[in-house]
């Protein structure tokens, strides 16, 4: 099965880790992913905050390069990017002035309507399928993550069919189940680490990463899971220096989804970069034997 | 804020309520203030204006208050206010065409490091198509550094740098700084786009 690909900015900077993962995983549960060529960013939550047009036309562009590929799904692991795309092609599929106006502009025209996948929709049918458990060598004993969606995965500014529960999303708990692995039930896996606020506003940021991660450790998680490289990274870079501030005695790995299946499909942790978190994320696995 | 006396003159408020509604796609006069919205935002206890009160002022026609809130700038856009909203507005989509507007009607804003970071991740993606860590983050703080220390804000500079610096010595320890330059073939492409929005 052939699929296209966006990886954005993060994958190919700070979070590359994630895109080695991805491609790894994927591969491994006959999945090939096809990146699109020479994709742009997607304008993130910057563009929405600027200027309405650039929100829509820089998504449109990527859609127009995936319409050339002849595929007929793209997965974008980024939450940002995967809603601001879905965002983006709902909003010309509505406007059709808008459409031709940004269509204009493109060398590939968007044109149809590929269907714009986040990481857990095209996960969750390899889990009812059994495909996961298939490829599962090893079962991930004792892991219990609180599965952490944040905003973007479930919250959008527009009317588009959300895959999962908004309010109480269990597409990651049911990989993370899948694995063996026992997610806890908690109660800000939706709630907001601050995004870019981490930098531009950091108190703020800081007191909601806070919340998030005193939840996560009063309801007995051992780690976090997430799918958002921004997430992912607020969450381990930051995770000290709240715990400090907060006296939150506790720090949690903080795992992409991609980390966990590829335990459990007995890839070597080093060559997923899992040594590369802030927060020590080695530590916890050899404790539980899972490596 | 909360014990100042609104004050409404409908005709006085109509146009700036029509302009709103038109550049946000959201219907404002549906709001009953049942108050969902206030009781998720993640900012709200910060920025005293919440949702629910950012509608009325534009409701009351009260523009200078709605385009100066910090609700407007601190906004992370969570979409929680829209999702919980009862009657399907969405107040993120509102408080970004305020932003815009702001902007357009050159407001000093609020929180200029907020204001300043967006501004400098769109530069960077229309330099090189791709948004490049390293290439948006110094634009942002050399931008955010040069206004502060206009101010003679030499403390808060000389603090952020200190910290900047902290997370991107971590970043290099853990292989996670990018050194390179991502960069799109197709920046004329990307120009054009960015051009064609000026003119919007």
């Amino acid at each position: 099965m052939e699929i296209a690909y966006y990886p954005g900015c993060s994958l190919h900077a700070s979070s590359e880790l994630y895109d080695i993962q991805c491609k790894m995983v994927f591969r491994n549960l006959d999945v090939e992913l096809k990146e699109i060529e020479d994709w742009n960013c997607c304008g993130a939550t910057a563009a929405s905050k600027m200027n309405d047009f650039l929100a829509v036309a820089l998504p449109a562009r990527n859609l127009g390069i995936a319409a050339a590929t002849g595929l007929s799904e793209i997965v974008i692991p980024c939450s940002s990017c995967y809603s601001r795309t879905l965002v983006s092609q709902k909003r010309l599929s509505c406007d059709p002035d808008l459409k031709n106006t940004i269509n204009a502009e493109l060398i590939r025209k968007v044109e149809g309507d590929i269907k714009v996948s986040s990481i857990l929709e095209v996960l969750k049918p390899k889990v009812i399928s059994g495909k996961i458990a298939e490829k599962a060598k090893k079962k991930l004993d004792g892991l219990k993550p609180a599965c952490y969606y944040g905003c973007l995965l479930t919250r959008f500014p527009c009317d588009v069919e959300v895959p999962d529960d908004v309010e109480n999303p269990q597409g990651m708990e049911t990989v993370c189940r899948a694995l063996g692995a026992a997610p806890v039930d908690w109660s800000y896996k939706t709630d907001c680490c601050g995004a870019s606020a981490s930098v531009n506003d950091a108190d703020q940021s800081q007191l909601l990463m806070s919340r998030i991660m005193k939840d996560a450790v009063a309801r007995g998680a051992n780690c976090f899971v997430a799918t958002c490289p921004l997430c992912q990274f607020n969450l381990d870079a930051y995770q000290q220096k709240v715990g400090e501030k907060y006296g939150i005695e506790k720090q949690l790995p903080v795992y992409f989804i991609t980390e966990l299946i590829g335990l459990s499909m007995g890839f070597d942790p080093i060559e997923m970069q899992v040594d590369r978190h802030f927060t020590d994320a080695m530590g916890l696995l050899k404790e539980l034997k899972l490596i | 804020m909360s014990s100042t006396v609104l004050k409404y003159e409908a005709t006085a408020a109509q146009p700036f309520l029509d302009e709103i509604t038109s550049r946000s796609g959201q219907n404002l006069q549906a709001c009953y203030q049942c108050r969902r919205c206030a009781a998720g935002c993640p900012v709200g206890e910060e920025t005293g204006v919440t949702p629910d009160r950012l509608i009325r002022l534009i409701l009351v026609g009260d523009r200078e208050t709605a385009l100066n809130n910090l609700l407007v700038w601190k906004c992370v856009a969570c979409y929680t206010c829209g999702t919980r909203c009862p009657n399907n507005i969405q107040t993120a989509r509102i408080t970004e065409t305020l932003k815009q507007m702001s902007k357009a009607a050159h407001l000093e804003p609020l929180t200029p490091r907020i204001a300043d970071f967006h501004a400098s991740f769109m530069s960077a993606v229309r330099h090189l198509g791709r948004f490049n860590e390293l290439e948006g983050l110094t634009i942002y703080e050399t931008k955010t550094a040069g206004k502060e220390l206009s101010k003679g804000e030499i403390k808060g500079v000389a603090g952020e740098m200190i910290t900047q610096m902290r997370l991107a010595l971590k970043m290099i320890k853990k292989k996670r700084l990018h050194l390179g330059l991502d960069k799109v073939r197709g920046t004329a492409e990307v120009k054009a786009l960015f051009k064609k929005a000026e003119g919007r």
